[in-house]
């Protein structure tokens, strides 16, 4: 099931644009390894899923994948074989906005090796680059 | 600890954004010098030999500013955007003999049996704060994990510390725990469970009106 909000306050937004870089949530701080991206973009439910499908399945239920994104905002579409005008379309599917730095996702619990082959996998199933990165320590 | 280099540091009188980002562009890194109530000092340190001592994980520089060599213990440290570059770095003032709180990593070793009954190890702790002196901080804490069975945890007052370190976080605070794999499986089964089966959201706005 991809990720959604449960509750929002406008069901529709302007697309508006990407703008600047990451300052919040752009280090590891839940598991030892991480997938970063290097560009902005915006990664839908779908694919946020679909890379937390390919990081279970690639681990076999060893150690523990963190989620640091969630699709807040909805993109919405125009049905097939309609004219153009009247109105917006309707919400079609909800997306992450992600700037360059964003940690997507986290992987602890297991060797580096096996960290950097899953979070490759789940780096190919992206719409934006990214690279492996590793929790920083004091010191 | 093993032997620093001293670092010369310059003095700066200009500060702000425009200011550091041309010292950035000069290979100078900004510093802020404080503690023991004396007036807070801005300098700036050499990029390539700073970014080497904290490669080395050494916590004391020795920094030369104004010909006065002194010992200095990093504070915080910034980087940009993506975690690679330093932008900018914290030094406090410190006697050799004072004893300082810091962080330090915990570093799990040897795989425990519950692991071998089908277990998951997690590392609930990363990092303890502990209290020692200037001198002597640990580089990382070595938790030996190999008895852990399935169900059992290590906590941070279990943690064994060099002589004259003691402890400043929760000394019950778990560090790493072994898992029993079903109940990590019956956790994401609930998860799942959990997530919402409605094709569209519910609106905060509208219900305020209805009220």
């Amino acid at each position: 099931m991809a990720l959604m909000p449960k509750r929002v306050k406008y069901r529709k937004y302007q697309r508006g644009r990407i703008k600047g870089n990451a300052t919040r949530g752009n280090f590891v701080s839940f598991g030892e390894f991480g997938l970063q991206s290097l560009g902005p973009g915006r990664i839908s439910g779908r694919q946020i899923e679909a890379g937390r499908v390919a990081a279970t399945h690639f681990l076999h239920r060893e150690g523990k994948v963190f989620i640091r994104i969630f699709p807040h905002r909805s993109v919405s579409s125009k049905p097939l074989e309609t004219r153009m005008g009247k109105g917006k379309g309707e919400p079609d599917y909800w997306v992450a906005h992600i700037k360059p730095g964003t940690i997507i996702y986290e992987i602890g619990g297991v060797p580096e090796d096996v960290a950097r082959a899953a979070l490759n996998r789940v780096a190919h199933k992206m719409p934006v680059r990214c690279r492996f990165v590793k929790r920083r320590h004091v010191g | 600890m093993t032997e620093t280099l001293v670092l010369k540091a310059e003095g700066r009188d200009k500060t702000g954004t425009r200011e550091a980002r041309r010292l950035r562009s000069r290979g100078k890194v900004p510093v802020i010098i404080y503690g023991h109530k004396q007036e807070p000092v801005s300098a700036a340190l050499n990029y390539h030999d700073l970014a080497l001592e904290l490669q080395h994980h050494h916590r004391l520089l020795g920094v030369e500013l104004n010909g006065k060599t002194e010992q200095f213990l990093v504070k915080d440290v910034q980087y940009d955007y993506l975690g690679d570059t330093i932008i900018h770095v914290d030094l406090a003032r410190v006697n050799l003999d004072e004893r300082v709180q810091v962080m330090v990593e915990v570093v799990l070793k040897g795989i425990p049996e519950g692991v071998h009954e089908g277990g998951v190890l997690a590392q609930l702790l990363t990092e303890v704060e502990l209290e020692c002196k200037v001198t002597s901080i640990p580089e990382q804490v070595r938790a030996n994990i190999v008895h852990l069975k399935a169900g059992e945890s290590l906590t941070a007052g279990e943690l064994e510390l060099p002589e004259m370190v003691s402890l400043v976080s929760d000394a019950k605070a778990p560090v790493a725990i072994v898992r029993v794999k079903s109940e990590e499986a019956a956790e994401e089964a609930v998860e799942e469970a959990e997530a919402p089966e409605t094709a569209e959201p519910e609106m905060i706005a509208r219900e305020k009106t209805e009220e």
